[in-house]
């Protein structure tokens, strides 16, 4: 009996790590949030404040804030309208990750364009010009 | 196909734990390979099942397991936003999008499109059977061939045959009406997505920023 919960427990664990993913990053509550932010749309604060913190702590902790945060962060200050904050953060996103350039390099173009401007409408992303770029 | 359930009862751990996570048929990574990304940009999930809200909920759950594959994954939800300003809130219109050009458009070395399947709960008498499913198909942004492609289905249903007696009918019962109440799909879609990332398995080779990058390429599994 005893040698059966034994067996029962190594398995049990054997198999939690075959199929837990390493996780590479300090992640923090990020999918949660995600998660909930779609669950209901109203309620962002959670989410943007969610970035933030995972940015602090990676920080805190030394290591690699994971890639997107710093954009995702930025963005999510983009769209409040606090401009030169989102610029800070994209810039960061460049930095630290050179895949994010293309897209990083045309978001900051953007928010160059609107400094000094009061944010009378809501930011858009009209610098991918999908529609305009043919 | 072989599907895994790390939720299911201590019973079957055993079983599952000898197969491990290995289950799909050899794949040709030639191309991956040769184009050896760094960045996956996941773009709005396409939804076939029922459930409306699915898509939103699912796309949540694509930036951890990809990027710790080691790939740069782009700020999922700053690209939703992104294209829904741009009038392509309607994901089947990404999917349909020239790749090459959306890729373009992000700096991005390849697209990852999913589509969901299904996500639906079936009800029966002592217990809900949750099942969802996907399609993952890996493009390059640079010539827009596919890469990578899988498939995954996972079901779960709580067991009510493995203690027996009036115990395990309760529990049962309890399990039945949780599920019920609220079906949580979340942790089933991270293990999809966890057995559908694996390497070495049906998965992504290590990307840039795994130590194991460029070595796992003559990996044979």
């Amino acid at each position: 009996m005893r040698f059966a919960s034994l067996v029962i427990g190594i398995s049990a664990l054997a198999s939690l790590t075959a199929c837990a993913p390493t996780t590479h990053y300090a992640w923090g509550g990020y999918e949660n949030a995600l998660y909930r932010h779609y669950k209901s749309p109203q309620d962002r604060s959670a989410f943007v404040e969610e970035l933030n913190t995972i940015i602090l702590s990676a920080k805190q902790a030394g290591e690699k804030v994971p890639p997107g945060i710093y954009a995702e962060y930025g963005y999510a200050l983009f769209e409040e309208g606090r401009i030169p904050e989102a610029k800070s953060f994209f810039q960061m996103e460049h930095e630290t990750w050179p895949e994010s350039r293309v897209l990083m390099d045309k978001m900051i173009r953007n928010v160059e364009q609107r400094e000094g401007r009061p944010p009378s409408v809501q930011p858009s992303a009209e610098a991918l010009e999908i529609k305009d770029n043919s | 196909m072989i599907t895994r359930y790390c939720i299911l009862p201590f019973v079957l751990f055993l079983p599952l734990g000898l197969l491990g996570c290995v289950t799909a048929p050899k794949k040709d990574y030639t191309q991956f390979f040769s184009e050896k990304p760094r960045s996956i940009l996941v773009v709005p999930v396409v939804n076939s099942s029922v459930d409306v809200d699915a898509t939103s909920y699912f796309l949540s759950t694509l930036s951890v397991p990809v990027a710790d594959r080691g790939y740069y994954v782009f700020p999922i939800n700053m690209v939703k936003r992104m294209l829904e300003d741009d009038g392509l809130s309607d994901a089947a219109m990404v999917h349909n999008a020239d790749p090459v050009r959306l890729a373009a458009l992000f700096g991005a070395d390849t697209i990852l499109y999913v589509s969901i399947e299904r996500w639906d709960a079936k009800y029966m008498l002592l217990t809900t059977q949750v099942t969802v499913e996907f399609n993952y198909i890996l493009k390059s942004g640079r010539s827009g061939t596919e890469l990578w492609r899988d498939h995954r289905s996972m079901v779960y249903a709580p067991n009510q045959s493995s203690g027996g007696g009036i115990g395990a009918l309760i529990g049962a019962m309890i399990a039945a009406a949780i599920t019920k109440a609220a079906p949580n799909y979340m942790p089933l879609a991270r293990e999809a997505n966890a057995a559908t990332f694996a390497w070495p398995g049906p998965g992504l080779p290590a990307g840039p920023y795994r130590p194991e990058y460029g070595k796992d390429l003559a990996v044979q599994w």
